[in-house]
């Protein structure tokens, strides 16, 4: 009897030593203990999925905000397959919304989410661009007071999305600090072996003058464009006023309001913004989250800074971050074609904006006791307006 | 007929031997499988093929035009372009050096260097711009642009102040000169290189 039950004592501990060692060794992609991050991972930009549960149960106790969606300007007949490389084959364009998210707090005041962009230039030089409107104007033709405005969280710095900054001097800006770094850093890059391509601001070679890459590449594949120095400089002058907080990895803004890192979602230091609402957790993800079939279908966006891995585990974010309501249906794209239509349902509640040269917002959700913002009729045909705008030295 | 009965009863046993081992669980679970599997093959075969898209000739990709330039202004543009790198690289670095500056992330020396080199760059781009003979048609443009650059030189010539008296308020004194001056080069770029910041 003894011996039987020595026996079975042996084979137990056995088994759980096995179990233990086992254990030990293998490396989990949400655990957050130092050493168990997976590689090429820094520890600001890492959330375990616990974590982001601890980050739902707490904005569920916050208050309930309320969240629209404007296209500050669109970008017209882009190949499919420049967008997503999955759907290249299909030999299409697709038209792409520029969207900026305007969210507000139960005390009334308002945070942006990127600030879409102001400069005229590109408008006129893309002319393949239409529809843009400049926020104030916006925001004041669908009832929103743009003096309201305290905050703007850049999802990245790229000069679509962090426009306008000087359009709103008392707000503060939100810009994770990787971000910064990476352009910092690639600006030096050693040229001896590259010609200068990875340090290239734009197309020029920094060494000869000629241009780098097929002229189709554009400057797409260098680490520092999409941040034209008039760009920066508006970041630099939210600094040197003391209107910015540059964060590192996860900030909580405000009860209900989080910011979350994802970096080289799309950028080195993209962010992430979760909203707590009626409608459960929204998650802004600017270009991170390009394109919400992409989320939902699990497709890689166009190649740029765009790590896939890391964009895919940033979609899961906000799966995680939606798993208690409306999963993929609460994350909130930048450039989604479907964007205010039925067929993205969190952007159906739309209408042109009145006088907003074709440009068009969406009423996401409301916090309960809030007035509807949507017109009683509201304009829903859809219009283009290619007109290029003056061509102006103004940002 | 007894002749073929025997026959007849062989052909009934091997059939019921056949019919045995065609029902034998351990068949009739592989046979299920095989059916299910070519069910599966024949339903993703026809899902594809009604899915096929109809070819359609791939659209032109999306690029900037600019208006046809005489050879003596693609000359110029040309002539510019290295000057225009190095002005904007510039400019970048002392921007991101300025910001890192705040966040303790440079220091106050790395950040003089950088302001110093700077200084260097413009004055070159100065002497580089002067030495260009601009058409007629460009010479407004070009006329933004070296005011661009004394603009961004005399900006850091005040963000230089810094270093002698240790007071940050000139890093705020030098911004308006630095930002317009951010604001002219984007506008001649724009114009010059249009493919210069696709859209991301």
């Amino acid at each position: 009897m003894i011996q039987t039950l020595l026996r079975i004592t042996t084979i137990l501990a056995l088994i759980a030593l096995v179990g233990g060692l086992g254990r030990a060794d293998v490396l989990r992609a949400d655990d957050d203990r130092d050493g168990k991050r997976p590689p090429q991972t820094l520890p600001s930009g890492f959330e375990s999925t616990d974590r982001l549960l601890r980050d739902v149960e707490r904005a569920e106790r916050a208050p309930l905000y309320s969240a629209w969606l404007v296209e500050s300007s669109r970008f017209m007949d882009v190949p499919f397959g420049g967008f997503q490389p999955d759907k290249a084959g299909l030999n299409t364009t697709v038209n792409l919304p520029v969207n900026v998210g305007i969210i507000e707090g139960p005390d009334g005041k308002l945070t942006l989410y990127d600030s879409g962009w102001k400069q005229l230039a590109y408008i006129f030089d893309w002319n393949t661009s239409c529809c843009w409107k400049g926020i104030r104007d916006q925001m004041t033709a669908i009832g929103l007071d743009p003096a309201k405005v305290t905050r703007i969280v850049l999802g990245h710095a790229h000069w679509d999305h962090a426009g306008q900054l000087s359009e709103f001097p008392n707000a503060v800006i939100y810009i994770q600090k990787e971000e910064l770094k990476q352009i910092d850093f690639f600006l030096h890059y050693p040229v001896d072996f590259n010609s200068g391509h990875i340090r290239a601001v734009n197309t020029v070679d920094p060494l000869t003058g000629a241009q780098v890459g097929p002229p189709e590449q554009a400057c797409a594949r260098t680490p520092v464009c999409g941040y034209p120095p008039q760009t920066v400089q508006e970041i630099l002058g939210k600094v040197l006023s003391g209107k910015a907080r540059i964060v590192d990895g996860r900030h909580e803004v405000a009860p209900g309001l989080v910011i979350h890192p994802a970096f080289r979602g799309h950028t080195y230091g993209s962010q992430l913004l979760q909203v707590n609402t009626a409608r459960g957790q929204l998650v802004f993800g600017s270009d991170t989250y390009s394109s919400w079939t992409g989320i939902r279908d699990w497709l890689v966006a166009k190649i740029q800074q765009t790590d896939a891995v890391q964009q895919f585990l940033a979609y899961e974010k906000c799966y995680v971050l939606t798993s208690r309501l409306n999963s993929f249906n609460n994350c909130v794209a930048a450039h989604e074609p479907t964007a205010y239509t039925n067929a993205y349902p969190l952007t159906a509640n739309w209408w042109n904006i009145p006088n907003g040269n074709c440009s068009r917002a969406a009423e996401l959700i409301l916090a309960p006791g809030k007035t509807t913002h949507v017109p009683a009729s509201p304009n829903k045909t859809l219009c283009e307006n290619r007109t290029k705008p003056p061509h102006t030295v103004s940002p | 007929m007894d002749v073929g009965r025997p026959a007849a009863e062989t052909m009934m046993s091997r059939a019921s031997g056949l019919l045995h081992l065609w029902m034998s669980p351990r068949t009739l679970v592989l046979g299920l499988l095989a059916v299910g599997l070519v069910g599966v093959l024949a339903f993703a075969t026809t899902r594809e093929m009604s899915r096929a898209v109809t070819p359609v000739p791939a659209p032109p990709p999306v690029r900037p035009t600019r208006p046809a330039l005489s050879p003596v202004e693609e000359t110029f543009i040309q002539a510019l372009r290295p000057i225009h790198g190095d002005v904007q690289r510039s400019l970048m670095r002392t921007s991101l050096g300025q910001i890192l500056y705040k966040t303790n992330d440079l220091s106050r020396a790395e950040l003089k260097t950088r302001m110093e080199q700077a200084l260097v760059i413009y004055g070159r781009a100065e002497t580089g711009l002067r030495a260009l003979e601009p058409p007629a048609s460009l010479r407004n443009d070009h006329e933004i642009y070296l005011t661009a650059v004394r603009l961004l030189r005399e900006s850091a010539v005040e963000a230089m102040k810094m270093f002698n008296d240790g007071r940050e308020e000139h890093l705020l004194a030098a911004y308006p000169k630095s930002q317009e001056a951010s604001d002219k080069i984007r506008e001649v770029g724009g114009k010059f290189w249009p493919s210069e910041f696709p859209p991301n």
